[in-house]
């Protein structure tokens, strides 16, 4: 199949994480939406490499490392929410302005 | 010669190293910089006798050595009949500051001798560098000291003073970059003295170039109306710290004039010099009413340097030999006048506490003889009496105005004159008045009182006075080094 | 080479007595006498020297000019050199022995005081700059001594700082020739660039325009009117009385006030009609106006400083007249005759312990030297054969008479109405002091700084020698030129003269303890107060500009450094604005980025 499929299937889930990430007040969703951000990066990484028959299949190394990095990123982010929330029972990422100027 | 001018450098530089070495020094250290700015003094001394005074119109002692090749930035040093007189004036004034110091410890001595000793590296090296990076460098080194000095050394409101001295004089530097780089990028070369012999610059670059380096050194000047730094520094400053901002520093930005913005922008200079003129005369008469005023004396006194720079670049906008050897004298005597008022001023706060004109008493000349005769003739040799240096500064500035280069409008430049004239009447008018409030007057009798001048005082002062008098009697002692080389900067045969 | 000694003597003196004089330092009494004594020898003995040599240059009368060095400034160059002329060496004369006499009258009349070192090595100096003056060759060493007696009058008129009013009368003397000073040095400018060279004779034999003359001559003429004094910056020459009466005579009468006579009278030939004529105007307003105010003042010294106004206003008149040597001659009579009577009065007030002329009466019997000397010093002032000013006065007065000046009527008018008035306010002063009955009043012990003591006799011989030997030229110097002497124009002013002074004996004789100026009537007050020139200045310039002062330093303040400061708060409040940017919420941050890096992919995309 042409690349494009994939393509434009990656760029509607990352566009989908790009709202997820700006637009959601839940800190989990997110998070969700990063890792699904992240995900259409993978997908669009497999699909460049079938396509352009990279000798090296870089482009399904790199998905690998990212998988990694993202398991590794989600959990220390619910760890910090976990954290958050044992404090001061709320979660929602507009009332978390500690680092705001007064 | 060379090595000379290499060792002016290195000196103070190896002296503030050999401070950071850790170790009780008490007493000795202000010792120790007395020892460090004599051989400062005893090396430029050294220069000046060396100095081929002949050939007063070329650089001597020619430096020079790669210093960021890939930039193009040479390490670029020389000396010649306009920087000769502002060295030894450095030195000699940095060494008695440091004897004055001998006989007022200051707290945390060590940290002051630091100090001093890196103001006096980047005073010396701004009047030796010829390489215009290498000159900024300079010209900033001696920011951060002075700001330290007024911080921690100063009266009761140092901290805002420091801060507006600092911060106001940076932006001027920054502006000063600007129109370095400027230059850089439209020459291709930081080389003063190639710019001087070539001026490579069209002539819009050139009105640009001078505007920005003009801007950043009236900033130091100080020119109105960027001069407000001045009077707050001033009044904050210890005594010392005061001596070498009025005696050196001002000199630093006119000297820039002198040695950077007019020889490389000759088309530029002709072009801003009717502004700059005007602007000079105001600082003229504004500063001389501002005196008038004026309640503290070392306000008044800083405010009387901004009059005095008035009439050095007042000499400088006319572009004539004469006006600028007029700009180049009257800088060495307002240093040497400057620097005598401020020690003279700072021993009388130190003995009444205060400077402030209406509790300073009155009757000076019955209390303390000597330095009320000594303030006397400092205020009459700042006012400009011929016979003292500070006449010949203004008399030929007046003179530059009366027939400036061609192609400056002369109507403009007869009016500067005049209103100069006047500007010198009222300083007479306000040196006059401040010496009838302090030095007149009732004074109760003689008696027991504050001590009069002591013998470390007046081994600070008698160098200046004899220096007064010398330059006021025979300005050809000045004259015969600026001259040629005040020739040779204008292309004048 | 003599001229040179002779400037640079009294300057060795003035520089040594000022260093030396208390060396080893101490100011107990017994060091202080010796000090004075010392002051005194380093006071005296350079300007006798001094004089002596300038009286073997009157014998030698030879022209000549000496160059020390020139000095190249970059445009016109400075010779400094002195050259010796006639009219040089005649006004030196007049120089050498007025300085001489007050030095040794000083020695009496300073006795006991602490200061006095300072006090005769300033007057030294004083004399050292006007001889600068007299022997210049080149304008600007004549500015430069020109300007160093301004400094040394201030310095004199203010030796008894103790007093604010003497401060005060100092400065205002100090900075009213300054004013005419700065027009003094923007003529010599025009001079030198004109005639390519500040050397008088270039500037002499420099073929000028005539309007740059014009100019040139009225700027140098700002200059004259402050040193001599003339309207209209004469103000400061009655409060200058402040100061010791020996300077009074030294300075105020006989030499610096000269000073701008004798530079009219040296560049005489540069000077046009159309300046001379204002030169005349004022001369004549001065003239008759500082006589009326001489009659009026109660002060003795005062009657004598508007008496040197007056009499200068004359020599101005005759220059302006065209008759430079009868105001050159009138200049060293008067010089004589004027020093004379400041040292006289001197005396006087030394023995009265008062300046005031009702506070003396009936001097004649306990004071007879200084009586008779005194009265010499009144007949040449107002113009009495055989006294010297009944020469020199004929001599203006002829000059005038055949003047070809526009305003010849003016000034032959003004100049014959002033010899009556001279004749009364004279005769008032004469009268007033010798004659009636003795009113000394014992003061109470002077307050340190002051020279008033009650003495009950004649002045000690210090005193009187100077006296003495002044009175001599006083008497006979007009005998000097008596070949010019013309009958008609004598016996005129004669005539008027003793018709004023009888006038004023007349009335004095009717009730000898009222002061015979209450004739003036209503008139008298604006006479006191010299027609109130010194109020209108001070509402005119003083005032304003002290207002000026506090506004410049309120827009300093406010308005200049306010804008420094207000960048400050600007740039404060600029980041206060930025600030808001800054509100935590992670997503608006990412946004921001999102926001960047899609406009970079749009500008990468169009400009690539």
């Amino acid at each position: 199949m042409h690349v494009v499929y994939p393509a434009v299937v990656a760029a509607l889930l990352f566009s989908i994480g790009v709202y997820g990430v700006l637009a959601r007040r839940n800190t989990i969703l997110v998070l969700m939406s990063v890792e699904l951000m992240l995900n259409a990066v993978n997908l669009n990484l497999i699909a460049f490499d079938v396509w352009l028959r990279d000798v090296l299949h870089s482009g399904q190394v790199l998905t690998l490392f990212v998988i990694v990095i993202a398991a590794a990123e989600v959990g220390i982010g619910l760890a910090i929410v976990l954290a958050v929330f044992r404090t001061r029972k709320a979660i929602e990422l507009d009332r978390l302005r500690d680092l705001g100027e007064p | 010669m060379s090595v000379l001018l290499v060792v002016l450098l290195a000196v103070p530089l190896l002296g503030a190293a050999a401070l950071l070495v850790p170790g009780p020094l008490g007493k000795a250290a202000v010792r120790f910089g007395i020892l460090v700015s004599g051989v400062v003094f005893a090396v430029s001394v050294a220069a000046a006798s060396v100095f081929d005074y002949a050939d007063a119109g070329s650089i001597q002692g020619n430096v020079d050595f790669a210093w960021i090749p890939g930039l193009g930035v040479r390490f670029h040093l020389g000396i010649d009949g306009i920087s000769l007189p502002l060295v030894v004036l450095t030195a000699l004034l940095t060494l008695l500051c440091f004897v004055y110091l001998a006989g007022h410890e200051p707290e945390r001595a060590r940290e002051f001798v630091f100090a001093l000793l890196l103001l006096e590296l980047g005073m010396l090296g701004t009047f030796l560098s010829l390489d215009l990076l290498l000159f900024f460098v300079f010209f900033e080194v001696v920011l951060i000291p002075m700001y330290f000095v007024i911080a921690i050394w100063g009266g009761p409101g140092r901290r805002a003073a420091a801060y507006k001295f600092i911060l106001y004089t940076l932006l001027g530097s920054a502006v000063l970059l600007v129109g370095l780089l400027f230059v850089w990028a439209q020459t291709g070369t930081l080389d003063m003295v190639r710019l001087a012999a070539e001026h490579p610059m069209s002539r819009s670059a050139q009105i640009l170039a001078f505007v920005a380096i003009g801007l950043g050194l009236a900033v130091k000047t100080p020119m109105w109306p960027l001069h407000t730094w001045l009077p707050d520094a001033h009044t904050e400053a210890p005594t010392v710290g005061s001596v070498l901002l009025a005696g050196v520093l001002l000199k630093m930005g006119t000297y820039g004039f002198a040695r950077v913005a007019i020889p490389i922008l000759p088309e530029g200079a002709a072009a801003v010099a009717p502004w700059l003129g005007a602007l000079a005369v105001v600082g003229i008469v504004y500063g001389a009413l501002a005196c008038l005023a004026q309640r503290d004396l070392k306000r008044l006194i800083a405010y009387s340097s901004v009059g005095h720079m008035g009439f050095v670049l007042l000499g400088f906008a006319t572009l004539t030999p004469v006006g600028i050897n007029a700009a180049l004298y009257g800088n060495v005597a307002h240093g040497l006048i400057t620097g005598l008022l401020f020690f003279l001023v700072g021993a009388l706060k130190e003995r009444h506490g205060t400077a402030d004109l209406d509790q300073l008493g009155s009757g000076l000349l019955g209390r303390l003889p000597y330095v009320g005769s000594l303030l006397t003739f400092a205020c009459v040799a700042s006012l400009g009496l011929p016979g003292l240096a500070g006449f010949w500064g203004e008399m030929l500035a007046l003179q530059g105005a009366y027939e400036p280069a061609a192609g400056l409008p002369r109507p403009l430049f007869l009016t500067f004159m005049v209103i100069g004239g006047l500007g010198a009447v009222l300083t007479a008018a306000y040196f006059l008045v401040m010496l009838s409030k302090v030095t007149h007057g009732p004074w109760g009798g003689p008696g027991p009182g504050l001590k009069d001048a002591t013998r470390v005082e007046l081994t600070a002062w008698v160098p200046l006075v004899v220096l007064i008098l010398v330059f006021g009697l025979w300005p050809s002692a000045l004259l015969g080094l600026t001259t040629p080389a005040v020739q040779s900067l204008l292309g004048v045969p | 080479m003599i001229a040179a000694l002779i400037v640079v003597l009294p300057f060795a003196g003035a520089l040594l007595g000022l260093l030396l004089s208390r060396y080893p330092h101490g100011r107990s009494p017994a060091e202080n006498l010796a000090a004075n004594k010392r002051a005194a020898w380093f006071g005296v003995v350079p300007t006798a020297l001094s004089a002596a040599l300038i009286g073997w240059l009157a014998w030698e009368n030879t022209p000549s000019t000496n160059v020390l060095t020139v000095i190249d400034t970059g445009g016109i160059s400075i010779t400094v050199g002195l050259e010796v002329t006639e009219l040089s060496v005649l006004t030196a004369m007049l120089v050498g022995v007025v300085a001489l006499a007050v030095q040794v009258y000083s020695v009496g009349y300073m006795r006991g005081e602490s200061r006095y070192p300072s006090f005769s090595a300033f007057i030294s100096l004083f004399t050292s700059a006007m001889l600068l003056v007299v022997f210049a060759a080149d304008l600007m060493v004549l500015y430069v001594g020109w300007e160093i007696m301004g400094l040394c009058s201030y310095l004199l008129v203010g030796h008894w700082w103790e007093e604010r009013a003497n401060s005060r009368a100092a400065i205002k003397a100090f900075l009213v020739t300054r004013l005419g000073d700065v027009g003094f040095l923007f003529g010599i400018f025009v001079l030198g660039f004109a005639a390519d060279s500040f050397r008088i004779s270039d500037i002499l034999a420099a073929d000028i325009p005539q309007s740059t003359l014009v100019l040139a001559t009225l700027l140098l003429l700002a200059g004259v009117a402050g040193k001599s004094a003339q309207v209209p910056l004469h103000t400061w020459l009655p409060d200058a009385m402040a100061g010791p009466t020996p300077i009074s005579a030294l300075i105020h009468a006989a030499t610096m006030v000269a000073a701008g006579i004798f530079v009219v009278a040296r560049l005489y030939v540069l000077f046009p009609q159309p300046t001379l004529d204002v030169l005349g105007v004022a001369a004549a307003i001065g003239m008759l106006g500082a006589a009326l105010a001489a009659f009026a003042q109660n002060d003795l010294k005062r009657v004598l400083a508007y008496s040197t106004i007056s009499q200068l206003a004359y020599m101005a008149a005759a220059l302006a007249g065209g008759a430079r040597d009868a105001a050159v001659f009138h200049l060293v009579t008067h010089g004589a005759f004027k020093a004379l009577l400041f040292l006289c009065a001197g005396a006087v007030i030394h023995h009265v312990g008062s300046n005031l002329l009702h506070h003396m009466g009936g001097l004649r019997r306990s004071m007879p030297v200084t009586f008779w000397t005194m009265t010499i010093g009144y007949a040449a002032l107002i113009g009495l054969p055989p006294a010297s000013g009944f020469f020199s006065k004929d001599a203006i007065l002829y000059g005038l008479e055949r003047s070809t000046s526009p305003i010849q009527l003016l000034l032959y008018g003004s100049a014959l109405l002033t010899v009556g008035v001279t004749g009364a306010y004279a005769t008032r002063a004469w009268l007033m002091t010798f004659f009636g009955t003795g009113k000394i009043q014992a003061l109470p012990e002077p307050a340190p700084g002051t020279a008033h003591i009650f003495d009950g006799r004649e002045a000690p011989p210090s005193m009187l020698w100077p006296l003495g030997v002044l009175a001599v030229p006083a008497l006979l110097l007009g005998f000097t030129d008596v070949g010019e002497f013309h009958l008609a124009p004598a016996v005129t002013a004669l005539v008027v003269a003793l018709l004023g002074a009888a006038f004023v004996y007349v009335v004095w004789r009717g009730s000898p303890e009222r002061d015979p100026a209450r004739l003036l009537g209503a008139f008298r007050d604006p006479c006191e107060q010299a027609f109130y020139v010194d109020r209108l200045y001070a509402a005119l310039f003083v005032r304003p500009v002290l207002a000026l002062a506090r506004g410049v330093v309120r827009t300093d303040d406010g308005v200049v450094d306010g804008a420094v400061r207000g960048s400050g708060r600007a740039t404060v409040g600029l980041s206060g604005l930025l600030r808001h940017l800054q509100n935590g919420n992670a997503q608006l941050y990412v946004t921001g980025v999102l926001a960047g890096v899609l406009l970079i992919a749009v500008g990468a995309v169009m400009l690539g």
